[in-house]
This record gives C-alpha cells, sequence and structure tokens, in this order.
C-alpha cells in the first residue's frame, strides 16, 4: 500500500476540495454583487406564497430580496428568537409574518422601529399599531374543514363548541396544538372572549374528550382530507389548500350567525427592524407589500382569504363577504397569550 | 521544540507539535460547546438583570415529572426494541459475504438519512388506510408511537448492532464452538464481549429518540421535549428554555456516561469489513424464529417507506420536478455535510485522543463531549447566535459557515467517540516503530497513521452526512439569508401539501446517500487494493 497511499491521499484530497469549490461557487445566493442593494427578510409566511412576491419586488425595484423563511414544525419560536437573539447586532430588515402576536411581541422586545407606510392610507385603523411599529393587511380566518364523505351536510359543525359536542366522537375531531402559531392566537383570543374560567373550562372539555390534539394546522388539513378525521379546526390558506386539490372536504366559517361570536380574522403584519442594515430598502419594501395591488396578488394566489380593504380579486375558494369577525382587539389577544399558553401547557401536555 | 520565558526564571518547553495539537483541541472543545457557552452567558445576564426566576424551571411539578417518566420510558423501550431486532437481524445476516453486508449497510445508513419525520407520515397514512377496513385500529397513543419511532430508528439501530458484533473478535468465539454449542458460544461469548458495545448503541438511540417530539405528537404522545418546546414558545426566553431543559439533558448525560464506560471495555481488532470464516452457528428453532420475524420488521420498514415515498411520488417527472426546482438547497446542504466532515474530522481525531487520557483530565474531556449530544436543536440553534453573533467575527455569523458550525456542534462528538473506539483497536507500538524508523512525520501520516485511522475516518464521515442531511432544528435558526437546506425544503412542502414533491426529494436523499456511501466503499476498496487483503477477496471469489 506504501505506493498508492501517498497518490491516494492526494488525489482525494484535490477532489475533495474540487467537489467543495464546485459546491461553494454553485450554491444560491451567494454575497451579491456589492453595487446590488439587497435586503434581508424574515418571514413566517409560506415560502410558496411569499417567495413570487419577493421576486416580483425584485424585479420592480431591482432590490435582491434575501429571506429567511420559518416552518411550521418550529411554530414561529424559531425566527422570532432569532430575532430576539439577534437584538443587539440585527442582520433583519424587514418582519413578515402571517399573524400579529409574534410582531407585538417583538415590539415589546423592542426588536422593531417605527415606520408609517404611506401605502398603508386606505387600511382601516384597527391593523394599524397605534404606535406605528407595525402594519397589519389582508390574512385568513380560523375555520373548519369537514370530511364530506364522513359528514353529511346537515351535520356539519357550525361553532367552536361542536369540538366539545357529544354528538361528534373526540377522536373524529382535530385541532392543533393549541400552544403554538395561529391556533395559540385563537386560544387566547377565545380566554378573553369568554373570559379566562370559561376559556379554560372549553379547552379541558376538548382535552378530556380526546380531541386528536396534531402538530399543526396542515397536519389538521391532511388528516382531514384523509378522512382520519371527520372535521378540525385550520386556517383558510391550509383549507382552501385541500379543496384546490380536490379533496373531499367544505369549509365551514364558524360562529357566523346572529349572536354568535364571530370567527377570529388573522392579519398579516409587517414591521421594520430597529437597527437594520437597509433601512431604506426595507421601507422600499414594506411600502411595495403594503400597496393595494400586492394584497390584490396575494388573494389571488390563494394566501390571502380576507382581504383587509376592497381589492378586484375574490378568493376563488369561499365566499369572505360579509364574514362576522370575533369583536376584539389585538392587543387584547397579545396581553392574555402568554398566560393562556401556560395554561394550555398544563392541560394538554401530560 | 521552541523554548519561552513567560516569567524570569521559568521557561517552558514547547514542541510545535504539542501546540498545534492543543490548538486543535480547544477548537474541538470551542466548537461543540460554543452553544452552550452562548446560553450560559444569555443565562447570566438575564439572572443578574433579575428578570429570570430560575427556580420554577427546576422545580418539577408533578405533571413535567411524569412526562420526563413517561419520556425516558418511550426512549429506553424504543432504544431498547431496536437494538434487540438489531441483534437478531445481525446474527441471522453475520456469515453472508461481504459484498452483501456491505449492500445492506449502505442501505441502512441511506435510510438513517431520511427524517423521522417523513417516516411517522408514511405510517400515519398507512394506519389511516388500514383503519377503514379494521375499526378497532388504534391510530393513536404511546403504543403506536412506540412503534413509529422504532421504526425510524431501525435503521441505525440495525446499523449500531452490526459495528457492535464487529468489535469482537471471532476467534473467541469461534475456540468457544469447539467446546460448546454454537447456542452457548452466541449467548455466553458472543453477545457478553458485544454488550458494552450494545450498551453505547443503546444509549444514542435513547439520546435521539429522547429529544425527537415530532414523531410522538403526531400520535398524540406528550413528550418532555415537546413541553420544552412549549416553554419556549410560550416566554420567548432561551435562558428559560435551557432551565427547563436541564432536567432532561442530566437525564440524557446520565445515561450517555453509562453508556461511556461501555466504550471503553471494549476489547479485540474490528475487522469491520472481512470476511467471516467457517460455517454459520446455529441456532435453536425457536431463536431462528425470532431472527425471521425480526427480518420482516425490517422488511416491513423498508417496504412501508419506500412504496410510501414511491407511491406518494407518482411519476419520474414529479421525482426529476422535485429535484430540479430544490437543487438549490440540494447544492447547499451537500456543501454543509462537505463541510461538518473536513472540519469534524480532523478535530474529532484530536479529542478522540484525548478521550483516551486517564483520570481527571480524560474525565473532563469526556463530560465536555458528551454535554452538547443531550441539548435540544433549537437551543443550539439559538445558543450559536448568541455566542458568534458579536462585534467582532462578522465574517462568521450569519454566514454561510453557520449551518456548518451547528452541524459540527451537534454532531463532532458523535465522530470523536467513533474515532475513539477506532483507536482502541490500534497497537499503540505500530506508533511507536514508526516514529523511530520513520524520517519524516508527514511520511508517517500518510503512510501509517492515516491508514490506520481510516476505517473509524470512513465511518465517522458516513454517519456525519447521514445526521447534517436529515438536521432541521439548529439548522433553521442559523441559516443565512437566501440560503436553504433540502431537509427545509421537505418540511416547507409538508406544510404547504406537496406531498409528492416531498416523497420525491426523500427518494432524491436515499439515492444520494446510497452513492456517497458506494463511493466511499470503492475508495476503501481501492486503498487496500494491494494488500494482503487481495489475497483473501480471491479466496472468496473462488468460492
Amino acid at each position: 500500500m506504501e505506493k498508492n497511499t501517498l497518490s491516494a491521499v492526494a488525489i482525494g484530497s484535490v477532489v475533495v476540495l474540487a467537489v467543495v469549490a464546485f459546491l461553494f461557487l454553485a450554491s444560491p445566493g451567494r454575497s451579491p454583487d456589492p453595487a446590488t442593494r439587497t435586503i434581508v427578510v424574515y418571514t413566517s409566511v409560506d415560502q410558496v406564497y411569499s417567495e413570487p412576491v419577493f421576486r416580483d419586488f425584485e424585479k420592480v425595484t431591482g432590490i435582491r430580496v434575501l429571506p429567511v423563511y420559518d416552518i411550521e414544525a418550529t411554530k414561529t419560536t424559531g425566527l422570532v428568537n432569532r430575532l430576539i437573539a439577534e437584538k443587539g447586532r440585527p442582520q433583519a430588515d424587514v418582519f413578515w409574518s402571517g399573524e400579529f402576536g409574534q410582531t407585538i411581541l417583538l415590539k415589546n422586545e423592542s426588536v422593531l422601529a417605527p415606520y408609517a407606510s404611506p401605502a398603508a392610507g386606505d387600511i382601516p385603523q384597527q391593523f394599524h399599531d397605534a404606535d406605528q411599529y407595525w402594519t397589519g393587511f389582508g390574512g385568513r380566518a380560523r375555520v373548519f374543514i369537514v370530511n364530506t364523505d364522513r359528514l353529511a351536510p346537515g351535520h356539519y359543525p357550525s361553532t367552536v363548541y361542536d369540538l366539545v359536542n357529544d354528538k361528534y366522537l373526540g377522536n373524529s375531531v382535530g385541532i392543533a396544538y393549541p400552544m403554538f402559531g395561529t391556533t395559540a392566537t385563537h386560544a387566547a383570543a377565545l380566554y378573553r372572549y369568554l373570559g379566562w374560567e370559561k376559556g379554560r373550562a372549553f379547552f379541558s372539555d376538548i382535552s378530556k374528550r380526546q380531541v386528536r390534539v396534531v402538530d399543526g394546522n396542515s397536519v389538521v388539513r391532511d388528516l382531514v382530507a384523509d378522512g382520519q378525521l371527520a372535521f378540525g379546526l385550520t386556517d383558510t390558506d391550509d383549507a382552501c389548500g385541500a379543496l384546490e386539490k380536490g379533496a373531499h372536504v367544505a369549509i365551514i366559517v364558524p360562529d357566523q350567525k346572529e349572536g354568535e361570536m364571530g370567527t377570529l380574522v388573522i392579519p398579516n403584519t409587517v414591521a421594520l427592524i430597529k437597527g437594520a442594515p437597509h433601512p431604506s430598502e426595507a421601507k422600499v419594501f414594506i411600502d411595495y407589500v403594503l400597496d393595494r395591488k400586492s394584497e390584490d396578488a396575494m388573494v389571488a394566489s390563494g394566501w390571502i382569504q380576507i382581504p383587509s380593504r376592497h381589492v378586484p380579486t375574490k378568493s376563488s375558494c369561499m365566499n369572505t363577504t360579509g364574514i362576522r369577525a370575533m369583536n376584539i382587539s389585538y392587543q387584547e389577544v397579545y396581553t392574555s397569550l402568554p398566560g393562556t399558553q401556560k395554561d394550555l401547557i398544563e392541560i394538554f401536555i401530560r | 521544540m521552541a523554548s519561552s520565558s513567560l516569567f524570569p526564571g521559568i521557561r517552558i518547553h514547547v514542541s510545535l507539535k504539542s501546540f498545534l495539537y492543543a490548538l486543535v483541541l480547544v477548537l474541538f472543545f470551542l466548537l461543540v460547546t460554543s452553544p452552550l457557552i452562548g446560553l450560559c452567558l444569555d443565562l447570566l445576564q438575564e439572572a443578574l438583570s433579575g428578570t429570570l426566576d430560575p427556580f420554577s424551571p427546576l422545580t418539577l411539578s408533578s405533571r413535567r415529572f411524569w412526562l420526563l417518566c413517561a419520556s425516558i420510558s418511550l426512549a429506553a423501550a424504543v432504544a431498547a426494541a431496536g437494538i434487540g431486532i438489531g441483534i437478531l437481524v445481525v446474527s441471522l445476516l453475520w456469515r453472508i459475504s461481504r459484498r452483501g453486508l456491505v449492500i445492506i449497510l449502505l442501505a441502512l445508513l441511506a435510510l438513517a438519512a431520511i427524517p423521522p419525520y417523513i417516516h411517522a407520515l408514511t405510517w400515519s397514512s398507512l394506519l389511516g388506510f388500514l383503519a377503514q377496513f379494521l375499526p378497532g385500529l388504534t391510530v393513536t397513543g404511546w403504543g403506536i408511537s412506540f412503534w413509529v419511532e422504532l421504526m425510524a430508528l431501525l435503521p441505525l439501530s440495525t446499523l449500531l448492532a452490526w459495528i457492535a458484533f464487529a468489535s469482537v473478535d471471532l476467534s473467541l468465539v469461534e475456540a468457544g464452538r469447539v467446546f460448546r454449542s454454537d447456542w452457548e458460544a452466541f449467548f455466553h461469548i458472543l453477545l457478553p464481549l458485544s454488550v458494552p458495545a450494545l450498551g453505547a448503541a443503546f444509549g444514542f438511540l435513547f439520546l435521539v429518540c429522547c429529544s425527537d417530539y415530532s414523531v410522538p405528537s403526531l400520535f398524540g404522545a406528550d413528550v418532555y421535549a415537546l413541553d420544552i418546546f412549549a416553554q419556549f414558545s410560550a416566554s420567548g426566553s432561551p435562558s428559560l428554555a435551557f432551565l427547563y431543559a436541564l432536567p432532561l439533558m442530566l437525564v440524557m448525560v446520565a445515561v450517555i456516561i453509562t453508556c461511556r464506560s461501555g466504550i471503553r471495555t471494549l476489547a479485540q481488532t474490528p475487522d469491520w469489513l472481512s470476511a467471516r470464516e467457517g460455517t454459520a452457528l446455529r441456532f435453536p428453532r425457536p431463536f431462528v424464529m425470532l431472527q425471521v420475524l425480526a427480518c420482516v420488521v425490517i422488511l416491513v420498514q423498508i417496504s412501508v417507506l419506500f412504496s410510501g415515498l414511491l407511491w406518494t411520488t407518482g411519476s419520474i417527472s414529479t421525482f426529476t420536478h422535485s429535484v430540479m426546482v430544490a437543487q438549490a438547497e440540494l447544492g447547499y446542504s451537500l456543501l454543509i455535510a462537505a463541510g461538518v466532515i473536513l472540519i469534524s474530522l480532523p478535530l474529532s481525531l484530536a479529542a478522540a485522543h484525548e478521550l483516551r487520557r486517564p483520570g481527571l483530565r480524560g474525565g473532563i474531556a469526556w463530560f465536555l463531549v458528551l454535554l452538547p449530544l443531550a441539548m435540544p436543536a433549537s437551543l443550539t440553534g439559538i445558543g450559536l447566535i448568541l455566542f458568534w453573533n458579536l462585534q467582532g467575527p462578522v465574517f462568521l455569523y450569519p454566514g454561510i459557515l453557520m449551518p456548518v458550525l451547528a452541524g459540527v456542534a451537534r454532531f463532532a462528538p458523535f465522530a470523536a467517540i467513533i474515532l475513539f473506539v477506532q483507536l482502541r483497536f490500534i497497537d499503540p507500538v505500530l506508533f511507536d516503530a514508526a516514529a523511530i524508523f520513520s524520517t519524516s512525520t508527514l511520511k508517517t501520516w500518510v503512510e501509517i497513521r492515516l491508514p490506520l485511522y481510516a476505517p473509524g475516518l470512513f465511518v465517522s464521515g458516513g454517519i456525519l452526512a447521514a445526521l447534517t442531511l436529515a438536521e432541521l432544528g439548529a439548522t433553521l435558526i442559523v441559516a443565512p439569508p437566501g440560503y436553504g437546506t433540502i431537509t427545509m425544503r421537505i418540511y416547507n412542502y409538508l406544510h404547504y401539501g406537496a406531498a409528492a414533491e416531498v416523497a420525491g426529494l426523500c427518494l432524491m436523499i436515499t439515492i444520494l446517500c446510497l452513492i456517497a456511501g458506494l463511493g466511499t466503499v470503492a475508495a476503501v476498496r481501492w486503498l487496500y487494493r494491494d494488500d494482503g487483503r487481495a489475497k483473501e477477496r480471491k479466496r472468496e471469489s473462488l468460492r
């Protein structure tokens, strides 16, 4: 082996270095030309929906977007905690979220900077932060997705109380873990709306009935579409995704009758990061995302089902005109979120 | 040798070799403990500012206590069952040809690179389908969680069982067969001699299972790792999450330390890929039936996974489309894996030497190597940010090397332990002889040391690659803007419901691992082609 070892090691080293060099050169998103303007956007919006927005923005403005995506498996915890950990030396310019709870948390952690975008002038006041640290726009609603093979129309759920209704078997109903994501936000809204004791009792009943609690809204969607669950609570974008793929499902907006509480509508939120490395470009991006045309494009793509203002395109998945929303402020929901999460951890993780 | 005078009257003699060794060692321990250091600094800062209540996370309520017990029980049961099945399968396949054994081992390693969550989704779909015909079939609960977790870890457990058996000098078993039955030789010689390595394998599987919550949560079984994550989400404080994680980390470290003593007592030479001479062991019929049952379980696992992936992919065009769309992430994932291997192997080799030190020095080395293994992935990522996002080394964070550092922090300790095992089997007299007769350090390394280290380096490299490709929790947190890995793309597709693309990408990962494994085997064969093994191979081919 002596005469071959040196040549083997030498060849091996050259091959390894060549492979590494090739992979390095072929990797995406390498440091762009220093002359190119760039921004870094941290987003919890699904890559499938946010990436087209970034590409369109790049074409229009020539500013390159370097995105950092989140995934449902880390329940936005990863992205938000990354922003907090980077507070001393921010890397991101903009935070774009599919909900509002984590955005308000970032505001309270002094991660955000105020910016009042001129493009948000026609967005209703309820979507604006009082201190202008973030701006909301069109979003999603909490809905039931129902398997139409398992339930006849006359037996469809119509209110969140159907999650604890004895006419449905507990293990035929599903929700995502109510300590994470939009389900946590919905839970906090229910705790706030119903009162702490009633909210706690409601979720305790869900736990006692052995409703199937799974890893995320997309898992609820898949289990219902698969027929393993009769119905489940999820977001409109997940439900619409199943419908568009031809699954035997229907979408029911809960609590829409007169006198009922309505459903939680969860807007997108966008905010400027404090100390952003590229503040000018960040403001251009925020203006772009808040523009009416962008909201219209996101309705067309299927990300937004509940626009914040009038846009030409209607959601192809469901009729969202006149949806009754829960009468509750985002700040109120956020305030009850940490306590709700801790309470729900005690109820569901045991 | 250089000497310097740091203080008047004191002269310190430092050889270049010692200096380099110390430097490499410091770098290893710095890289693997950097997340821990970052978290500890953050913890200290919060404690000093008075914003942290350290006592409530450390005080186990009855709920958390039972959660911890249930998690430990699940992990222990999965690890034990995995090792048991691995023993049965390997004992049946022990006498097949070396080529067949290599093929099986490569297939197992390739399967180990598929994220456990994909196994879980495949089984969830199958159980949902079967539930239509078997109304009494339970699709949730601890039983199903145990089964699916076991299926996800079976490739790894079988691979580790094989390594354990390969660590035993078979001449001892053959000697036993002369005087006793094959069954007694297996039960009283082979099995006891491989128990230390099996114990180490148990510890490794226990570790992996303890820190995973994705599989149990899909089937309604709540584990302590999920509680840590939930507390992290609710509090937004990495320090608090770290404190919540401490009880589980301490249990994991205790188990690993117990298994470590097994590693240290491994004996004899592992000739892991050599042919096994003589006739196959003959076992009693009941044991043979168990072996066959174990093989059936493995085949079921492989069949369910592959048929699920193939069925969901649907067509070659879907497969090629998913590969084309994800080629950027694929390139970056391979770059990260290559980086992790290139950085980890030399550093782990130095650490492996340090693990051999007796007394306090070796004990400290073992503690520092084992502790990072017990840390949850997402906390590792946050710890890396807290450590590296400083005013100083701007080129590191958030550069493209950060996911490489995440891989090194999480997996280099595994490589150090594997190389430690390798070192135990190398006769140090060979190095002494080389030091006496060799005319240069480079020649010693190239012609003596590297060939002796090669099997351990290749095995470590393969395991590092498989673990790095499947890693998500820490990589997601530190991935630089504009970059994504193949696993991140898979989970994004999962959320979107693009099941066909997910299946296509998982198939691609498996194929890549198989190619990498075949390439490794080919390299080893070429490396050793002119030594005495050539005669052995010729004998095999003539049979």
